[in-house]
């Protein structure tokens, strides 16, 4: 059982690996039916196909595909046209073959999917014509052929080769039979190469090989009997060549070369390379933030010269690394370009339009994973341009365009960007149509519609609900696709930008981050709390001034350069407690997505670093604005934004920025009794304690002891205390005054928290010391009650009705 | 001789059987504190008891998820086993720890009081939750009786699970 699924997965990875190519062969094909390297190809697909599931015992597709292979073999004969009615035929048995070959995938068998109608079509295909044409071939050789694919013996493939001798010139017939088997040994072994290296011990292998030999054998003599005519055999044999390198079909020439330089490496083994890479960029920043400490603390000593050096190695070598191993994961983007042809060729045919598509820079490499979800959004965008954006070809006539529409497909690097461009030359969009569409639709109102600008216009497209046709067609009109679209894309943190003039055509280009476990991030602070936005949706940031923020209708704005720019506090977004800082200035960071724009206030930037991005896990997912989290140098925690959902929640915050400051400050001022002042005294003696308690009682005021530095910086981390004041010692154990007073002021709520020395210290170089440190007060040991209960009232504007 | 050996051989086949039969009846849990009560989890459903660090808020939680932290490389979410039992929340002491449990692929950091011991408690001493709060939604495993008191042994896969 063990050895079936381990043949029955080479046989899955083999059938899907072919059919991938298949699709595109088949369109091609359709152009350039007498391309006898295509028909040979595709021939062959459904060949090995049935061989191997006949031997797997999947009767259906079997059957299938011994059908498929009938016609595909007349046609190759030259027994048979491909025609666009055959082509149409042919594609639905491919359709249904990759249906079985999932269904086999899934379940492991074949059944549930009803192929006798398209077997009829495909018979009365071989049957019909075969009447029609019959001149071409000689029944005998026909015959034989038929024998052939049921798979024959080697006496008989002699027999059938003796014949085609006589036809055809000596060597010609040496050349094409040394060819052909050429490419079919080089092709079984690569095959058998592919498979030790996946990993199948040799023992086990012969089953499937000893199957597949006798085919393999009969294979060469079939494909001379097209080229019976010799002559006609030399001229295609030279299409072939020219063909060869814009087609790259030639399997003899791609085979050795692929098994020399490729090797199948299971996903997970990749993706926890990733994961690896991600730690040591994280280890690599640390070391990063370690050397910058210790530079400054040992300026000067020789080490450090080294140190520096081995610190930008590592730190070379792990960028590299990353690309390196970013690299291997990356995918050609013609992977999922290669269906489109396809695709196209059926809209045309339902839409009863001519198009063609244009595709460049298919081999544009992007993220494994990227290149999985791309996929839906480009069918949607490319179903959208065939049913709205390319006209009726009498429409296209009248107004003077080419009968043809034009699609184009295009992906290029931009930075470190990959930007996947979807131009059509139809009739572009129509801004007052789409306006008027979405105010129809309830989607925005006319005021919004008034304000708009073309581009913001453009993305109405993009809304739920919203469509532009006037019936519901099977193509499209349903209005989900381009949402599904616009999800997608700002999924893998790309941004969709929309081109349009009428008449002309569309341009929609996608900006896709190259990869998504590792992105340049901007770090902001709010209070005492840091937040990273990913770098590829800041436009820029702005120093302002407080009196530049407006507030209109409720909301804040600001004017940047010409434009208004609406603005929200990261705070009211994150729930942030905010303590007044007093500074006059804020930051603003201008956050763009597509063509919506909002300005972040922030207290301060930190700087750009490289972040990995890890997930919350499933305890945490789905908050609100918060697409993962990142380990900073230091170890701690940092929130990465999201930017498309913070963009959202900005429409339901309320402006906060002027007015709540104000009342937050109110409401710390706001003293109703002697007991709503608190002070801290910190004092790991406790007579002194003792002391000051004594001096202070008669005010009222409410006293918090503490032992040392330490415990009251814990006290105020707690937050469970608005402190007016703190009367500090500077001899502490474990943390001493002016450690404790340098540490206060890091906090942004606890600038203007006014810190008094309590001390028997008198130097000057003390009182000094406690001033760089942020003390405003020197009280030096012993002090008088008095004294000390002035200084304590002066600094916490303590209200003369509370004295008694 | 040989019956002599037989006996002996069965003799300890019988001890080791009674020993293992033992084990099967024996739950080991680890005991913590919070307010007022002892409470206790499966010893196999902890990955890790550290002692406090610092920790990163969240936004949009309930209150008793502090935020995430840092466990070497992981995020992990951080949830005040005080506050979701509704008691008063208090600072930080020396005794405080933060309890890591995984059950499955989930795993978070859970805020205690103190911890007591680890505790082997058979079987038959646990009982049911009592019935006031019985029901899928209840934390609640079971109740185990000890010399001392009682012990309220909690569901780790509950206490893992998302409920806001």
């Amino acid at each position: 059982m063990d050895e079936f699924q381990e043949i029955l997965q080479d046989f899955l990875v083999e059938s899907f690996e072919l059919i991938e190519q298949l699709d595109q062969d088949l369109v091609e094909l359709e152009n350039r039916p007498d391309d006898l390297e295509l028909l040979n190809g595709i021939f062959r697909v459904a060949h090995t196909v049935k061989g191997a599931s006949s031997f797997l015992n999947f009767d259906v597709l079997t059957h299938l595909t011994h059908h498929m292979e009938d016609v595909l073999n007349k046609a190759r004969h030259g027994d048979l046209r491909i025609t666009p009615d055959v082509m149409d035929v042919v594609l639905e048995s491919i359709d249904l073959m990759k249906a079985l070959l999932h269904t086999i995938r899934d379940t492991s068998s074949d059944g549930g999917i009803e192929v006798g109608a398209c077997v009829v079509k495909l018979d009365k295909i071989s049957s019909g014509e075969l009447d029609d044409e019959s001149s071409l071939a000689d029944m005998p050789l026909e015959e034989e052929i038929e024998d052939e694919i049921e798979e024959v013996e080697d006496a008989l493939v002699e027999e059938t080769q003796e014949p085609d001798y006589e036809n055809m010139a000596d060597d010609e017939i040496e050349a094409e039979i040394e060819r052909l088997l050429n490419q079919r040994q080089n092709e079984d072994k690569a095959k058998r190469a592919a498979k030790i290296a996946a990993g199948e011990s040799v023992p086990e292998a012969p089953p499937a090989p000893s199957e597949e030999e006798p085919k393999p054998k009969p294979k060469p003599a079939p494909t001379p009997v097209p080229v019976t005519p010799a002559p006609k055999a030399a001229v295609r044999k030279n299409d072939d060549d020219e063909d060869s390198d814009a087609r790259a079909a030639s399997p003899a020439k791609r085979a050795p070369a692929a098994v020399e330089q490729t090797i199948r490496v299971d996903v997970k083994r990749l993706d926890h390379l990733m994961n690896l890479i991600g730690e040591l960029v994280l280890a690599k920043n640390r070391l990063i933030k370690i050397n910058d400490d210790v530079e400054e603390r040992y300026e000067g000593e020789e080490f450090l010269e080294e140190l520096n050096q081995v610190v930008s190695i590592v730190s070379l070598v792990t960028t590299d690394l990353q690309i390196a191993v970013m690299k291997t994961r990356m995918l050609p983007v013609g992977k999922v370009f290669n269906k489109f042809p396809r695709m196209i060729r059926d809209l045309t045919r339902e839409l009863n339009k001519k198009i063609e598509l244009e595709i460049s820079g298919e081999d544009t490499e992007l993220d494994k994973s990227i290149v999985e979800e791309i996929g839906d959004p480009l069918v949607h965008i490319i179903r959208n341009s065939c049913d709205h954006g390319i006209e009726m070809p009498s429409v296209r006539i009248a107004a003077g365009k080419d009968e043809t529409g034009i699609i184009g497909l295009k992906a290029y690097n931009e930075g470190n960007q990959i930007v996947i461009q979807i131009d059509d030359d139809g009739k572009g969009l129509d801004v007052e149509m789409l306006k008027q569409k979405s105010i129809e639709k309830g989607i925005i109102t006319e005021k919004e519609a008034d304000a708009m600008s073309d581009k913001e216009a453009f993305a109405l497209i993009f809304k739920p609900g919203f469509s532009t046709a006037a019936s519901v067609t099977n193509v499209s009109g349903r209005g989900v696709g381009m949402d599904v679209v616009k999800t997608n894309i700002e999924k893998l943190n790309g941004i969709i930008d929309i081109e349009s003039e009428i008449g002309v055509g569309t341009s929609m280009k996608l900006k896709i981050p190259l990869t998504l476990a590792i992105i340049q991030a901007l770090l902001v602070g709010v209070q005492e709390e840091y937040y990273a936005i990913p770098l590829a949706s800041v436009l820029e940031t702005v120093r302002i001034s407080k009196d530049e923020i407006y507030t209109v209708e409720g909301r804040s704005v600001m004017r940047l350069r010409e434009d208004i720019l609406s603005l929200v506090h990261i705070g009211d977004i994150f729930e942030v407690e905010r303590i007044l800082d007093g500074s006059e200035h804020a930051y603003v960071v201008v956050l763009g997505l597509g063509a919506q724009k909002l300005g972040l206030i922030v207290d301060t930037l930190v700087g750009q670093e490289e972040i990995v991005i890890k997930s919350l896990g499933d305890y945490l997912k789905g908050i609100d604005g918060i697409a993962g989290a990142t380990i900073r140098g230091d170890g701690g925690v940092t929130l990465i934004v999201d930017v498309v959902a913070l963009m959202d929640m900005a429409k339901n915050v309320k402006s906060t920025v002027t007015s709540s400051n104000s009342e937050a400050s109110q409401l710390l001022k706001e003293k109703s009794k002697a007991s709503d002042y608190k002070v801290m005294v910190v004092d790991d003696s406790k007579t002194d304690r003792t002391i000051m308690r004594k001096s202070l009682e008669s005010l009222g005021i409410t006293l918090i002891e503490a032992t040392d530095g330490q415990e009251a910086l814990n006290i105020l981390k707690q937050g469970d205390h608005n402190f007016d004041a703190m009367l500090i010692d500077i001899e502490m154990p474990r943390m001493d005054g002016y450690t404790l007073a340098s540490e206060i002021k890091k906090y942004n709520r606890y600038k203007n928290l006014p810190l008094i020395a309590v001390t028997s210290r008198t130097g000057k170089s003390d009182r000094m010391r406690g001033v760089e440190s942020g003390m405003i007060e020197y009280i030096t040991k012993p002090y008088s009650a008095d004294y000390l209960s002035s200084v304590v009232q002066r600094n916490i504007n303590f209200k003369s009705e509370f004295l008694s | 001789m040989s019956d002599k050996l037989k006996e002996i051989i069965s003799q300890q086949n019988e001890r080791q059987n009674v020993v293992l039969s033992q084990l099967d009846d024996i739950v080991q849990l680890v005991g913590f504190v919070i307010g007022d009560e002892e409470y206790a989890v499966p010893i196999l459903s902890i990955q890790e008891i550290i002692k406090p660090f610092e920790w990163t808020r969240v936004p949009q939680v309930p209150k008793y998820v502090l935020g995430v932290f840092n466990l070497r490389g992981s995020v992990i979410p951080l949830i005040d086993l005080r506050a979701k039992f509704g008691i008063q929340t208090k600072k930080h002491t020396d005794e405080t720890r933060f309890i890591v449990m995984r059950h499955g692929d989930d795993v978070a950091g859970f805020v205690i009081d103190r911890l007591t011991m680890a505790i082997r408690i058979k079987k038959d001493k646990i009982g049911p939750a009592p019935d006031t709060v019985n029901g899928d939604d209840t934390l609640i495993d079971g109740v185990g009786k000890q010399d001392h008191g009682i012990i309220t042994i909690l569901k780790v896969d509950k206490l893992l699970e998302r409920d806001f």
